[in-house]
């Protein structure tokens, strides 16, 4: 039986903390791409290494989670999709600390003009994700309280969507000063950055099913 | 040869907890929450203890049913019985070993020219008919009050699931104990007028003469749940399994309530003390009440499609193994009176009620044979704990092991 409480506090503690990161994540995503449109560079630097450490232990924390999970046969009905959701949402901070990685490396050029438009969809993008976490840690303690949450997930999905489609209208339709190298790479920045929301999206329709199931 | 006679007895009781440990553990093992083998060891233990201790109350009921007065017979009824167990498991059909048995003691009955007490008969059926009901109230009872303090406490999923875990092994030992409560006059109850052995002293109490066969009795049903009840567990528990884990765990709950009430002198006794009518000690159907419970909860959960036709097999069930087992034992004891000339039981009347006591097997012989039958399965029971230990010790130390190395190699 004391097998069973430790178990159970060790892996509560560690979901926990993989939500912590994950919140984090998105957090230290969102600076970072302001810090790189607003040309601060160390700071832009010092939160590529932060997500990189934050997505590590991550993955980490996620395999543990799995591992103790099949191990002790913890919530051996619900445990595949528990499973996979936590997958799915370590996706989101994989991609964010991709998209950090990729403007490291391209350094896209992007026009000032558009600082604006790239801020407000970092933040719809972020605000998808960091809405999600909050209705994933409800499903463990409040399950009759997950869709609720994600409304507001399925919220700033919509609006990310909006958001990008502006700034590919802003690029491909009112800036002609721009070649096609160019417009393709930052349309390409933008799917990037599009896509931690599109996860957001993916894991809430995960969590959506399972706080139904959970509950009949 | 006395021995012999009762190997029906045994075969019934070991059928008994190959099929009906299912009722008692399947839901947590079919759901893996539980392992077999911890289970198979809480319920044998639990249902010994339960035989021992409780076993009196439901095997008077029987004993009044039909006073069995000669070994053959018991042995005939009992086999009789476990054949019946046999054949309707062996077409899938619905049985319960509590109407086989009663089957078979009206068979004995109508053999022997006994008259069949219809009080206590009529007892017996209202039982099979309440047991479920009862079931399926206690089920939607205690999942109400389950329910809201999950809900009001806002506990942990992974914290709620580790209470449901330890909450299916109490529920499952408390109905492994209900279940050799209830059920060991099934098994026993029949060759309870045949033997009065001498009190066994085991140093802190006494075992009695019927307390000794009940433990015989509790032995074979756990030797079933050893040797058999996995592959019953793992299929038929598997039913019972898409409830969820408090639903499972309610459902065992309920279930142990009804069998142990049903088996409860103590609680008889109180209710007469607080001016209630006295509960009938009487061996009801583990399966049959399980059904009521999950059908239960199913109601309260607004489950519309209610499987009409598992409640009809029951209410089936109810007729055709009595019958068939009762037809079976009649024939039986024909065959063994006249073939093999063996004393199957004769009609009490009130110059014989004297008389009844005197055919009963004693002597300090059998008393011995049984305490070494006793010593034997306990220091057997306790080399198997040690080794179960010893095993699960080493498995743990190679987990670990294995663990630490993963982690170490880990990027």
């Amino acid at each position: 039986m004391a097998l069973f409480t430790r178990t159970t506090k060790n892996l509560i503690i560690r979901i926990d903390e993989f939500f912590d990161n994950i919140d984090l994540g998105v957090l230290v995503f969102r600076e970072g791409l302001k810090a790189y449109l607003e040309k601060d560079m160390d700071t832009f630097e010092r939160h590529l290494h932060k997500i990189d450490s934050l997505e590590n232990r991550a993955d980490k924390l996620q395999r543990e989670i799995e591992n103790e999970m099949i191990t002790h046969s913890i919530l051996p009905q619900h445990r595949e999709e528990v499973v996979k959701l936590i997958d799915v949402i370590d996706e989101i901070i994989d991609s964010a600390k991709s998209s950090l990685n990729e403007i490291n490396i391209e350094r896209p050029d992007i026009p000032a003009a558009l600082n604006k438009n790239f801020i407000a969809l970092s933040e719809a993008s972020a605000n998808t994700a960091a809405e999600l976490v909050p209705a994933a840690r409800a499903y463990f303690r409040t399950p009759y309280t997950v869709r609720e949450n994600l409304l507001k997930v399925y919220y700033y999905e919509t609006e990310t969507d909006k958001v990008a489609l502006g700034i590919k209208k802003i690029i491909f339709q009112e800036m002609p000063e721009l070649d096609l190298a160019r417009k393709n790479h930052l349309r390409y920045i933008i799917s990037h950055i599009e896509n931690i929301s599109d996860l957001a999206q993916k894991a809430a329709d995960i969590l959506s099913g399972m706080a139904i199931k959970i509950l009949i | 040869m006395i021995l012999l006679f009762l190997t029906s007895g045994l075969f019934l009781g070991w059928s008994l907890g190959a099929n009906d440990a299912s009722n008692v553990f399947g839901s947590a093992v079919g759901s893996r929450m539980v392992t077999f083998r911890k289970a198979a060891i809480i319920a044998s233990v639990a249902v010994i203890f339960g035989a021992v201790i409780q076993g009196a109350g439901a095997s008077d009921t029987l004993g009044k049913l039909g006073s069995v007065n000669a070994l053959g017979g018991a042995f005939t009824l009992a086999l009789a019985a476990a054949v019946t167990v046999y054949v309707m498991t062996k077409f899938s059909l619905p049985v319960s070993t509590t109407q086989a048995i009663v089957g078979a003691i009206i068979g004995w009955n109508i053999f022997t020219g006994n008259k069949t007490d219809a009080g206590t008969l009529s007892k017996i059926v209202s039982t099979w008919v309440t047991g479920p009901i009862l079931g399926a109230l206690f089920a939607i009872l205690l999942y109400v009050i389950i329910i809201r303090i999950k809900k009001a406490s806002k506990i942990h999923i992974f914290r709620f699931e580790s209470y449901i875990r330890t909450g299916l092994i109490i529920a499952g030992a408390f109905g492994a104990y209900s279940l050799g409560a209830n059920n060991i006059a099934n098994v026993m109850g029949v060759f309870l007028p045949s033997f009065n052995l001498e009190p066994l002293d085991l140093g802190l109490f006494f075992l009695y003469s019927d307390q000794q066969l009940f433990l015989i009795g509790g032995l074979a049903i756990a030797a079933g749940i050893i040797t058999y009840s996995k592959k019953v567990m793992e299929t038929v528990g598997g039913n019972i399994v898409d409830l969820s884990p408090e639903g499972a765990m309610v459902v065992v709950l309920a279930q142990s309530l009804v069998l142990f009430i049903f088996s409860s002198s103590g609680l008889s006794s109180f209710f007469v003390r607080s001016g209630l009518p006295p509960i009938p000690m009487v061996p009801v159907s583990s399966s049959q009440v399980i059904v009521g419970c999950v059908i239960g909860i199913g109601l309260y959960k607004g489950v519309r499609n209610i499987n009409f036709k598992l409640l009809g097999q029951i209410a089936i069930g109810w007729l055709s193994t009595p019958v068939m087992s009762g037809i079976l034992a009649f024939f039986s004891l024909f065959f063994i009176k006249n073939i093999f000339g063996i004393d199957v039981g004769y009609k009490i009347t009130d110059e014989n009620l004297q008389t009844v006591t005197a055919t009963v097997y004693s002597g300090s012989n059998m008393s011995l044979i049984f305490k070494y039958i006793l010593l034997g399965a306990t220091a057997s029971g306790i080399i198997a704990a040690l080794l179960y230990y010893l095993f699960e010790r080493k498995k743990m130390k190679e987990f670990r092991l294995a663990e630490k190395k993963f982690w170490k190699n880990m990027p």
